[in-house]
């Protein structure tokens, strides 16, 4: 660089304020603990439960519903010939579940990009997918399964109809949010297109499109059961019917409380990370840094 | 050499729902700067001086009139600094210069960092822009119009969102830098003692965007704010000022 030697120097300026040099947030007391404060809310929930088994004999205790999953697990006898099955529900579900994702966050996303990007589509576009978001799940097993019949395409189409919206919604939300001054300083800097798209458009619409993929996750999830329940002879959803038409309620409950298990396990391992690694950079240095602040 | 023409340079804003009046931003400015001189543009709060940066700049278009910017013959690069910030938020202040880089080397890191360290930035690179104070965003816009290598600087009221004190250590820099670099410069204020204390030549505007004076200044470098002949610069402009509202009131009285 041809600049001489005496402008000033960083040093000049003396250290900078504001930057962090390494010290680490004040420790949290365990009590406050994300983990402490799960364990506790788990607990106090299995002490309702076991509460209302004493009151209400209909609702099976922890140990009924516990050694009911064992054999599920186990493939045993539940008594005559019925034999418990649990692999084979659970993949079947996983399974429509996946194939549901993989189409509908990827459609869901460039009809986000659509209706966020051109004034055109959003006028065109923007009430149906209202629609699509308003409409409970209930509406699609019933319509999917009077269209498909029973089998793995209206479930399917459960999970692409929910997830479609919520990426929707929530990425041309995003990129509606961006600020015009951004585009007006890359068209002054002559900044190419394709660096544009990734680091303006995709930078500044990811937070969103994490957040709806989040959601996308959770409520479709929903959908798939509530459709299996009503309109399949597989997957998670059915067992559950199953062995609530059997009347045998500890079934029942044991597989909701898987579904809810795995849900809720598949949001704090993964989704809620996600999220939070995506908003990183909303966050000031002081307050939510702490990786504590996630499961 | 670069050389900014303007010529019968006019911005009308069509009516908007919110506001149904059409507004008329810039009322045929002429103006023609060659070389390595540094012009001020004084005026007060919308009088369309950031109309006319972004039209010089090429992201607006004017309703009539025409701009050219040429470095030998021609189109020139243009740095901007603008109003605010305007950071990439998520992205980290290094990865906010290289955004605008346009040859992409090993280099390109080095300068980034080189012209980071000539605001006094070297230690935030990594940092988000939200991590850094007002004034810290603003140096950051500065290090990157510098980045780009421009033939004409454009600047608009680059230190007005900082307190006095780092505007005060800024001005010094920009000087110094300028010194060195002597890019062709247009530089928009609202503030007279910015002005002369950086400038070669003051053009001021009068709100519905017209140059109504054209002021040289011809005084050593550096300069500072309190010098005696800053001061009398200062003076002289501000009678301007109060003259040509004078004779607009008066003007108005007529009509
Ligand atoms: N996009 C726009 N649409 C409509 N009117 C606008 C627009 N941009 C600016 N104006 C109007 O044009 C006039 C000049 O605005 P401009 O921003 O150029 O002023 P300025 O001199 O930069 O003011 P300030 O010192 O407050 O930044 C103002 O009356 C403003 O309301
Ligand atoms: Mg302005």
């Amino acid at each position: 660089m041809s600049y001489a030697t005496d402008l000033p120097t960083t040093s000049e300026f003396g250290q900078v304020p504001g930057t962090p040099q390494g010290s680490p947030a004040e420790a949290v007391h365990w009590t406050r603990k994300p983990w402490f404060v799960n364990a506790l809310a788990v607990a106090i929930l299995l002490v309702v439960w076991q509460y209302l088994h004493s009151v209400n004999g209909r609702v099976p205790s922890i140990d009924e519903v516990v050694s009911f999953l064992g054999v599920e697990l186990g493939g045993g006898s539940h008594g005559g010939v019925s034999r418990g099955e649990f692999w084979g529900p659970l993949s079947i579900s996983l399974q429509r579940y996946a194939i549901g994702l993989a189409i509908g966050i990827p459609v869901g996303g460039l009809l986000g990009l659509l209706i966020g990007g051109s004034r055109r589509f959003r006028s065109v576009l923007n009430d149906t997918v209202l629609v699509l978001l308003v409409l409970p799940s209930v509406v699609w097993a019933f319509a999917a399964s009077l269209w498909f019949g029973i089998g793995s395409t209206a479930p399917v189409v459960a999970v692409v109809l929910t997830a479609v919206p919520f990426m929707a919604v929530n990425l041309s939300s995003g990129i509606r949010g961006l600020d015009p001054g951004l585009a007006l300083m890359s068209d002054a800097f002559r900044v190419p297109r394709l660096r544009r798209a990734t680091h303006l458009l995709v930078g500044g619409a990811l937070s969103n499109a994490v957040t709806g993929v989040r959601l996308a996750f959770m409520t479709s999830w929903n959908s798939l059961l509530i459709v299996e329940w009503f309109g399949t002879a597989s997957g998670v959803g059915w067992r559950a019917k199953h062995w609530y038409d059997a009347q045998r309620f500890e079934g029942f409950v044991a597989w909701i409380l898987l579904f809810v298990v795995f849900i809720t396990l598949l949001d704090w391992l993964v989704l809620r990370r996600l999220e939070h690694r995506s908003t990183r950079w909303q966050q000031q240095p002081t307050l939510t840094f702490a990786e504590g602040e996630i499961a | 050499m670069a050389t900014i023409l303007i010529e019968n340079l006019t911005k009308v804003y069509p009516p908007t729902p919110t506001y149904p009046q059409q507004v008329q931003a810039l009322g045929g400015v002429s103006m023609s700067v060659t070389g390595n001189v540094f012009v001020a543009v004084l005026g007060p709060s919308g009088s369309g001086k950031t109309t006319l940066l972004n039209i010089v700049a090429g992201v607006e278009e004017p309703t009539a009139g025409a701009v050219r910017v040429v470095q030998d013959g021609v189109p020139a690069q243009v740095g901007y600094v603008f109003q605010e910030p305007r950071l990439l938020p998520w992205r980290s202040v290094l990865d906010n210069m290289l955004y605008v880089q346009n040859r992409k080397s090993d280099r390109s890191k080095r300068e980034a960092e080189f012209y980071l360290s000539m605001v006094g930035l070297s230690d935030v690179a990594h940092l988000y822009p939200a991590q850094l104070s007002a004034g810290m965003q603003q140096r950051v816009g500065i290090a990157r119009a510098f980045l780009v290598n421009p033939d004409v600087l454009l600047m608009d009221e680059p230190f007005s969102h900082m307190d006095a004190l780092t505007g005060r250590s800024l001005r010094d820099y920009l000087q110094r830098i300028w010194a060195h670099t002597r890019k062709t410069a247009l530089f928009v204020t609202h503030d007279v003692g910015e002005a002369v204390e950086l400038a070669d030549r003051i053009l001021m505007l009068r709100p519905g965007g017209v140059v109504f004076d054209d002021i040289p200044v011809n005084l050593p470098r550096p300069r500072r704010p309190d010098d005696a002949a800053v001061h009398a610069v200062e003076t002289e402009v501000l009678r301007r000022f109060d003259s040509m509202e004078a004779a607009v009131r008066f003007g108005d009285q007529r009509n």
